[in-house]
């Protein structure tokens, strides 16, 4: 091993005694060497997915597809307006909202009809009825939202059976591939330890291949997208 | 005696293939898979292109496995996770028992891990009186039934809602009146939440870990993985050491390549990716990250030039819901970790050419697996191969070689061939005259027994050959 070979991967070594053998497997079978076949044509050429004119527009229809409510709205007023909406037809009981001021200022006029845990007081409990979070992007091509471990923590997105996600249509990326080098370039890994591309609702169809929504995650999914300020 | 694999293989095929109601849940299920499938494959712009990428991909991190593993070990433990290799079943098995023994584990919670059943890790866990919760749908009905998974990605294909109701009567409460496929996901559900919010250690597999960002990305439907690795204080990742893939980028495409092959789905559900322990300042997320990076045989396949693109399998399962195969013997008759074609190629590999060489004829060598595989694994040809070493390494049955050394010495005499042929076209034409056809003197029972019987020829190839000559 070049450089990397530091204290830290000595101590890796002796609680992994087959770690060498196992590398020095590798190296053997790779030495024997597999012809390369013959590429039909240069695969940069090839545009694999339709590329996305209107991310919006797409989203939109993903957003149907995958089972997934998306109201569009058009200032910070009438998120608020939606998201209250969506809170007073859920059951009683305590909701998990991210820490986050946008948040807090959105809930504000609704925060005293219920109780709220925020995520700095800790994860979700068992039984909250929803969970409020923002999210880092929007990706049109599969109507998916990206959360990462700040968007309320990892159990912010699935505990309850009710997900509503607060995002803008700035936040708006056309696809996985523009997403997925986000997450590169904007360091999501160095100060995350968890990230998801969701796109629905939790489901099944383990039984007979028929589509149950609401499996052990969220039945209902709701992204309030705003378009003004 | 005890029955070989070989022998138990085509007893199984037999009952399976005979039974009706088996057949119509197969059936029921492949047209429903068959039509997702062609639906999600119309949404991407060009299939081929995608399935090339992803062979590229593949065969980049296959073909230099030990630096990208090295690489995605020293992300995840810079990030404070552990990561460990084992040779073999065993010493996976040992080090998830010893870490569950170690942090006083009582349950145990799992997401969907074919590895983990490749190397039989519950049994392990439950043999130290820990209590292992399969936490997937079809896992847990299967794991109700004391079986191993139907398929590798909807375990419990092989049943209907009825049977379902039935066991779930049986096992988890009488009082259940609905066998509606929502009511029981709802029952299953109360009681996975009780397991999922009382293990100390969750179980996961992973569809593919990233070396670039040392990242490990689990694709599931129901949510179940999610909980898996966001709530229990411990977890564990249990995966094979050809499951890492260069770049975060290559996730833009393996994703939705999975998803539609898989599924037919655009995307999963949930494609998670979890970076190592939760970190400072984090809500929630395990303390203790481990990752189990397991060989068992998987490094012996790539000094084998012709079948190391086997390691590029992603499980999607698309050729088990494509084979004609699969689909009249079903999943549980290989009697294999990885059922169907991928199955038939790898299973040799893994636990022995001797035990399993059968695998390698339950094929029509029509292709069917090779046109579908995302990856673009060539399996009907690799199945040639591995007859072609059974063959050669001398596994082969006795009379088998007697068999072959007798039709290969017809066949380089042409007077013994054609007299040969001439003898069987006369004896099965007596037998069939006897009305025997099918029955244990007929050469030909392996077709006839269930069949009308195969129509002879009035005269040879080579007299119609002569005919047809001398006409032009």
């Amino acid at each position: 091993m070049p450089e990397t070979d530091n204290a830290q991967t000595k101590q890796m070594q002796t609680g992994n005694p087959s770690r060498e053998r196992i590398l020095e497997r590798i190296r053997t079978g790779l030495r024997v060497v597999v012809p390369e076949q013959p590429r039909t044509q240069a695969n940069s050429e090839r545009v694999i997915f339709e590329p996305i004119t209107n991310p919006l527009d797409r989203f939109q229809q993903e957003c149907v597809a995958n089972l997934m409510e998306c109201v569009l709205t058009s200032d910070f007023a009438a998120s608020a307006q939606h998201l209250a909406e969506v809170l007073e037809s859920l059951p009683a009981g305590e909701i998990f909202v991210q820490d986050d001021p946008a948040l807090r200022r959105l809930l504000e006029p609704f925060a005293p009809a219920r109780a709220i845990r925020w995520s700095n007081q800790g994860a979700p409990g068992e039984a909250s009825q929803a969970t409020v979070t923002l999210a880092e992007s929007l990706i049109a091509q599969t109507g998916s939202i990206l959360v990462s471990a700040a968007c309320g923590g990892r159990g912010a997105s699935v505990i309850a059976p009710c997900h509503i996600v607060y995002a803008t249509t700035a936040q708006l990326v056309p696809d996985l591939a523009t997403a997925m080098s986000g997450i590169s370039q904007q360091g999501t890994f160095d100060r995350n330890s968890f990230a998801c591309v969701i796109s629905g609702s939790s489901r099944t169809a383990d039984i007979e291949k028929i589509l149950v929504q609401g499996a052990h995650g969220p039945r209902r999914l709701v992204v309030i997208l705003q378009s003004g300020a | 005696m005890t029955q070989t694999a070989a022998q138990r293989f085509l007893e199984d095929a037999a009952v399976k293939s005979a039974d009706l109601v088996h057949r119509e849940i197969i059936r029921r299920g492949m047209d429903s898979y068959d039509a997702a499938h062609l639906k999600g494959r119309a949404r991407i712009k060009d299939w081929e292109a995608a399935r090339e990428k992803c062979q590229e991909i593949k065969r980049e991190a296959i073909n230099h496995l030990d630096r990208y593993l090295v690489q995605f070990e020293e992300k995840v433990v810079a990030r404070g996770g552990h990561v460990y290799w084992a040779a073999n079943a065993e010493e996976a098995c040992t080090y998830v028992k010893d870490l569950a023994l170690r942090f006083g584990v009582r349950t145990v919670v799992k997401s969907k891990s074919m590895v983990t059943e490749e190397i039989h890790l519950s049994p392990a866990l439950e043999k130290e009186g820990i209590k292992v919760w399969e936490t997937d749908l079809g896992e847990f009905i299967v794991q109700l039934r004391n079986e191993g998974p139907y398929h590798i990605v909807t375990p419990a294909m092989h049943l209907n809602r009825g049977q379902i109701a039935t066991l779930f009567r049986e096992k988890l409460d009488p009082a259940i009146a609905s066998d509606d496929p929502a009511d029981l996901m709802a029952v299953a559900r109360r009681k996975l939440r009780e397991a999922f919010f009382a293990a100390e250690m969750g179980i996961s597999g992973a569809n593919f870990l990233v070396a670039d960002a040392g990242v490990v990305a689990i694709s599931t439907n129901e949510g179940n993985g999610r909980l898996c690795t966001s709530v229990p204080p411990i977890h564990v990742v249990v995966t094979g050491i050809e499951k890492v893939i260069p770049r975060l980028d290559d996730l833009a495409v393996l994703w939705p390549v999975l998803a539609t092959s898989g599924t037919g789905q655009g995307i999963t559900t949930y494609s998670t990716m979890i970076a190592g322990p939760r970190q400072p300042g984090e809500v929630d997320g395990a303390k203790e990250f481990h990752v189990v990076l397991v060989d068992n045989g998987r490094s012996r396949l790539l000094a084998d030039a012709e079948q190391r693109e086997v390691l590029h399998c992603i499980r999607c399962g698309a050729c088990l819901n494509i084979c004609p195969v699969f689909r009249h013997v079903g999943g549980h008759t290989y009697g294999t970790t990885y059922p169907g074609p991928i199955g038939s190629v790898l299973t040799p590999h893994l636990n022995g050419i001797k035990e399993f060489k059968h695998l390698s004829y339950a094929s029509s060598l029509c292709g069917a697996c090779s046109s579908v595989c995302p990856v673009k694994i060539d399996l009907h040809h690799h199945l040639l191969e591995n007859r072609r070493n059974a063959a050669e390494a001398g596994v082969t049955k006795s009379s088998e070689r007697m068999i072959f050394r007798m039709w290969r010495a017809a066949m380089v005499r042409p007077r013994v061939y054609a007299f040969g042929g001439w003898s069987m076209r006369k004896a099965l034409r007596m037998l069939y005259a006897l009305g025997l056809a099918g029955t244990v003197v007929d050469p030909m029972r392996v077709w006839n027994r269930y069949r009308a019987p195969v129509p002879l020829p009035l005269q040879s190839f080579r007299a119609r050959w002569r005919k047809d000559r001398a006409g032009n």
